[in-house]
């Protein structure tokens, strides 16, 4: 970065703008945490500060009355289940349009059908998805929302790990098929090992958006011991509208997995967010 | 050692035999599913039918989200015995796809007809035969600070004069007129529609209105709606003005009216738990009032408007519609017991539409609770009744009405334009043959 | 096995197979299906009947649907300036300091990977009436804004846009970002040397280089403004009085709260008609050659 003498003498202006704008995103996020381990009296008197008695039983509460432990298992299992669907058939399609034929009609086809999925609004096909899932017993299961997240993320996901693919140097495909590899072997001796990276910024990303998903998860899982954490957290703060200590508390227990992935792998994070954005 | 191997297998063989012959048929029953009442009621009542007798077994299933599961389970034809469902429009979608069994034949064995209240009956008939029961019922009342009243001298009001001026001096006082607020619900402003037209219009001409003799838009039915629109925009009546009101949830405004924030609440029946137990925190007492009559073409005297809350029902596809039948008449025989029941659910669960005489009561029994149940009993089975929407409404025309009326508020339709919609969605409903059964007057 | 099946061409069509069917089951078909329900009056579990174009007509009366458009225009236009601008200039000034980037990054970047429910939430209880900033107000005596804005026709709106621009801008700095950082640095330096202000490097350097970005960035917007429901459903539900309503909200509760499946596909064909037009339209501008 170029640091001339005129920047020097503006930085105090720019950390000022900086600093503000900071803090209209901390001081919020502050005002959960602060009421996350505040005692439900104390929320009249003191509405945003800091609390006078901390109360760590809150997120024991949170945990308890919420079922949490059922619920986190409900959120894990989609995503783990979702990461398993999607990237298996994500790269499958990936390794095709990247090392099989990267300059075939495949790649129009399927770029140009994946482009139009993408511009699909949600709520063109939820109402006849769901139909559809109620015929066939998906509705209130989490296999079936699975299902529909692998779809729904396949394509960011095809196109991500494409692009990683398409840098993969072609010797070494050559050299495995020489060696007798058949097509399969190549991807998973070859390709999969090689790009472990772009599998580990996809499955952050496609985590992140099956966490944090809303939408599909209120519609699609009905039953309470079904629910992931979106919509149980929905639910929860109308039951328990007026006990804010707990409903903070267990939002940032929500928002607690993600905030630690996020803070070990933050440049995957950004990295895959933009250069999805970017490629889409 | 063979002979005896053989005498002692055709003895398991026999037991095994004679026992599935003679056990129990079981019923299985999905309930609506409610954390605090459901271990109470599976003791109090699943349980305990279980206890007194071998015929039948009773299963209580406790379903949260009941009325999303038991669409697919009685469409796959099997499904449990009994099923609990939300109300008469849920019942009347139901019985059209079949799916429903006529209960007539157990109640004319039974007697069910002179067991439960008149409306109650009437309310689960659909072609003439009875297909549901209601389980709870609710109306609409007001309770006000007793403590709070004696102190300024005021008098529970009688009419619209009296609610009016009587309004201006609790406001006078820096207090809300009522607490409420639709923060926890949105579908609260039903409540309010519902008792502006059976307090002004009168049950009369909202059940004239409900069978298509009478049109929505007439004048008792806007002018209500005027009044109700008057008194919360203008004056601020429930909990100060609307936007307080759309902020306020259940815990808020309950809290309001224990601390004196304001005078009256005006709630359901359900009420009654949480402001006996707010109240017993403060040292005011506390009283309940049928809703005053506003306009005196509403009758003179108040009138209380049903609300079933919940019903049961026999799966058509049920192999034990006996047994269900069995559970079904253990449960509406036992007036004491029913009343015990729901007295530990806090009267605001399982308070069957039985008549009730005060023989059958716990003397333990908060005298405004007793008051209420007897007096309900007594108006409702004379004819005093009125008409809850959420009850009566067929599906669109119930959403419109509260959903809507938050457009009345903000002022950008009048009162007329408001039920003029209303009616189209009524002649919709009426052309689509979506109606609720209304029980003859 | 002839060869044709097993050639590479084949194997790489059977690669592709499980996405395209998967996709194909689950988001095409229902589209295709929705285009076809919206021309009958279905509603779940009833007969289906054909009734053409009829729910067109019924839209275009739709009042409230009306509204909801109008509100997603006004969404759309304030998501295209207000996060905008404000992230231009914070990225702009985030390249231009050498300390705390990694930090600054982080802070604008958190509301975005918290879920829309948090994010509601805690702005929720910050307008409360009684319990939030507007409990302070009414303490402090100034009244009129203890209200919630959530609960007022005129600025409900507005409300709701507010809690997501919070969470949506943090990520259009790190787009920016990303973008600006390609920006050769010679040309600053040169730039220095020619003695320009920083407004003017801003303007005529930096906007220039990251205009694919920055159009992506705009086209982005516009698209996913089209569906924004979450916020608007936890916060308001398209109240009161239908002063926040938007067209997926609207979709929502005709399908799920009154059942009418044919209507509310009506209105997601609008939908797609909507966001097709406009994709269609940058691939026509790209296709004419300009760079986008």
């Amino acid at each position: 970065m170029a640091t001339a003498r005129f920047r020097q003498r503006s930085s105090y202006i720019n950390h000022a703008i900086l600093i503000f704008m900071a803090l209209t995103i901390i001081l919020p996020l502050l005002v959960l945490a602060f009421n996350s381990i505040k005692p439900s009296s104390e929320f009249g008197a003191n509405p945003l500060g800091f609390p006078n008695e901390i109360r760590l039983m809150n997120y024991y509460d949170a945990w308890v009355n919420g079922n949490y432990t059922q619920i986190f298992m409900n959120s894990l299992t989609l995503v783990i289940g979702t990461l398993i669907l999607n990237l298996t058939v994500s790269g499958l399609a990936a390794f095709s349009l990247a090392v099989l034929n990267p300059r075939g009609i495949q790649t129009i086809v399927v770029g140009l059908y994946l482009l139009v999925g993408i511009s699909i609004p949600a709520q063109l096909f939820i109402l006849p998805l769901f139909l559809m899932w109620k015929s066939l017993y998906l509705l209130d299961t989490r296999i079936g929302l699975i299902i529909i997240y692998s779809a729904l993320n396949a394509p960011f996901a095809t196109f991500l790990i494409r692009s990683y693919m398409l840098q993969l140097p072609t010797e070494l495909f050559e050299a495995a098929k020489l060696d007798g590899a058949s097509v399969m072997q190549l991807f998973t001796r070859v390709a999969l090992p090689l790009s472990w990276p772009v599998f580990l910024t996809t499955a952050l990303i496609v985590s992140l958006t099956v966490w944090n998903e809303f939408l599909f998860a209120i519609t699609f899982i009905i039953t309470d011991e079904y629910k992931p954490i979106s919509s149980i957290l929905f639910t929860f703060q109308s039951r328990f509208a007026n006990d804010y200590g707990l409903v903070s508390a267990a939002s940032i227990l929500m928002a607690a997995p993600i905030a630690i992935l996020f803070m070990f792998f933050q440049r995957r994070f950004i990295a895959g967010l933009t250069s999805g954005a970017t490629k889409g | 050692m063979n002979k005896i191997l053989n005498i002692f297998l055709t003895f398991i063989l026999t037991a095994f035999f004679a026992t599935s012959t003679f056990a129990a048929t079981k019923v299985v029953w999905w309930m609506e599913s409610s954390a605090d009442t459901d271990p109470t009621v599976q003791e109090m009542m699943c349980d305990a039918f279980n206890a007194e007798q071998d015929e039948v077994e009773l299963e209580c299933v406790f379903k949260e989200d009941i009325n999303d599961t038991i669409r697919p389970a009685l469409l796959s034809g099997s499904g449990p015995d009994m099923f609990d469902t939300p109300g008469a429009s849920y019942i009347k979608i139901y019985q059209d796809a079949g799916l429903v069994k006529s209960m007539q034949e157990y109640a004319d064995q039974y007697g069910w007809q002179d067991k439960l209240l008149g409306w109650a009956y009437n309310s689960g008939v659909f072609d003439g035969e009875l297909y549901s029961i209601p389980k709870n019922y609710e109306t609409m009342i007001y309770f006000y600070n007793k403590t709070l009243f004696e102190e300024n001298g005021w008098s529970t009001p009688n009419n619209l004069e009296e609610v009016e001026s009587l309004a201006a001096k609790i406001k006078a006082k820096g207090m809300n007129v009522y607490a409420y607020g639709s923060a926890g619900w949105q579908p609260t402003h039903e409540h309010l529609v519902g008792n502006y037209f059976n307090t002004y219009a009168g049950p009369d001409n909202v059940y004239k209105a409900l069978i298509g003799e009478k049109k929505w838009t007439d004048p008792e039915f806007v002018e209500a709606i005027e009044l109700l629109r008057k008194h919360m925009v203008d004056e601020g009546y429930w909990s100060g003005d609307l936007e307080t009101y759309y902020s306020l949830d259940w815990d808020d405004f309950n809290n309001e009216f224990a601390t004196r924030g304001s005078a009256m609440l005006m709630i359901g029946t359900w009420g009654f738990n949480v402001t006996a137990t707010n109240f017993g925190e403060t040292s005011d007492d506390w009283d309940w009032n049928p809703l005053p009559i506003l306009n005196s073409q509403a009758g003179s005297a108040p009138n209380y408007q049903l609300a079933t809350g919940g019903t049961m029902s026999i799966n058509a596809a049920s192999k034990n519609a006996d047994g269900a039948a069995k559970v079904i008449d253990w449960i509406l025989s036992d007036k004491e017991r029913a009343l015990k029941v729901t007295g530990s659910l806090g009267y605001g669960a399982w308070l069957l539409p039985l008549k009730y005489t005060d023989a059958d009561f716990d003397p333990n029994i908060d005298p405004r609770q007793k008051r209420f149940l007897t007096e309900f009993a007594e108006a409702s089975d004379s004819g005093n009744y009125g008409y809850t929407t959420w009850t009566f409404y067929p599906n669109d025309p119930g959403v419109h009405i509260w959903k809507d009326m938050e457009v009345v508020w903000a002022g950008d339709i009048t009162p007329l334009e408001f039920m003029e919609e209303s009616q189209r969605l009524w002649d919709q409903a009426r052309a689509d043959d979506a109606l609720v059964p209304v029980g003859k007057r | 096995m002839p060869k044709f099946l097993t050639s590479i061409n084949a194997i790489s069509w059977y690669f592709l197979f499980p996405v395209i069917f998967i996709h194909f089951f689950v988001v095409m078909f229902p589209s295709v299906l929705s285009l076809l329900l919206c021309l009958t009056d279905w509603n779940g579990f009833g007969r289906i009947n054909y009734v053409g174009l009829e729910n067109f007509q019924e839209l275009f009366r739709d009042r409230v649907f009306k509204k909801a458009v109008k509100h997603n225009i006004i969404w759309t236009v304030m998501f295209l300036t207000i996060p905008v601008i404000v992230a231009l200039i914070i990225a702009y000034l985030l390249t231009g300091i050498k300390r705390g980037q990694l930090f600054y990054r982080l802070v604008y970047f958190f509301p975005y990977i918290l879920a829309s429910i948090v994010n509601c939430l805690i702005w929720r209880y910050i307008f409360h009436p009684r319990h939030g900033l507007g409990g302070w107000f009414e303490n402090q005596g100034i009244d009129f804004l203890a209200k919630s804005p959530f609960a007022m026709k005129e600025t409900a709106l507005y409300a709701v846009a507010w809690v997501d621009m919070w969470h949506f801008w943090g990520f259009l700095v790190i787009i920016y970002l990303t973008g600006m950082y390609q920006v050769d640095d010679s040309l600053y330096e040169a730039a220095d040397i020619e003695g320009a202000t920083k407004f003017q490097k801003f303007r005529y350097i930096t906007l220039p280089m990251i205009r694919p970005i920055f159009v992506l960035s705009l086209i982005i917007i516009i698209i996913w403004s089209v569906p924004t429901f979450d916020y608007v459903y936890i916060l308001t539900m398209g109240g009161p009085a239908y002063s926040s309503e938007v067209v997926a909200n609207h979709l929502y509760s005709q399908a799920f709260q009154r059942m009418n499946v044919g209507y509310a596909s009506t209105i997601g064909v609008m939908m797609f008609f909507y966001v097709a037009i406009i994709v269609g339209f940058f691939a026509i501008l790209r296709r004419m050659g300009w760079e986008v």
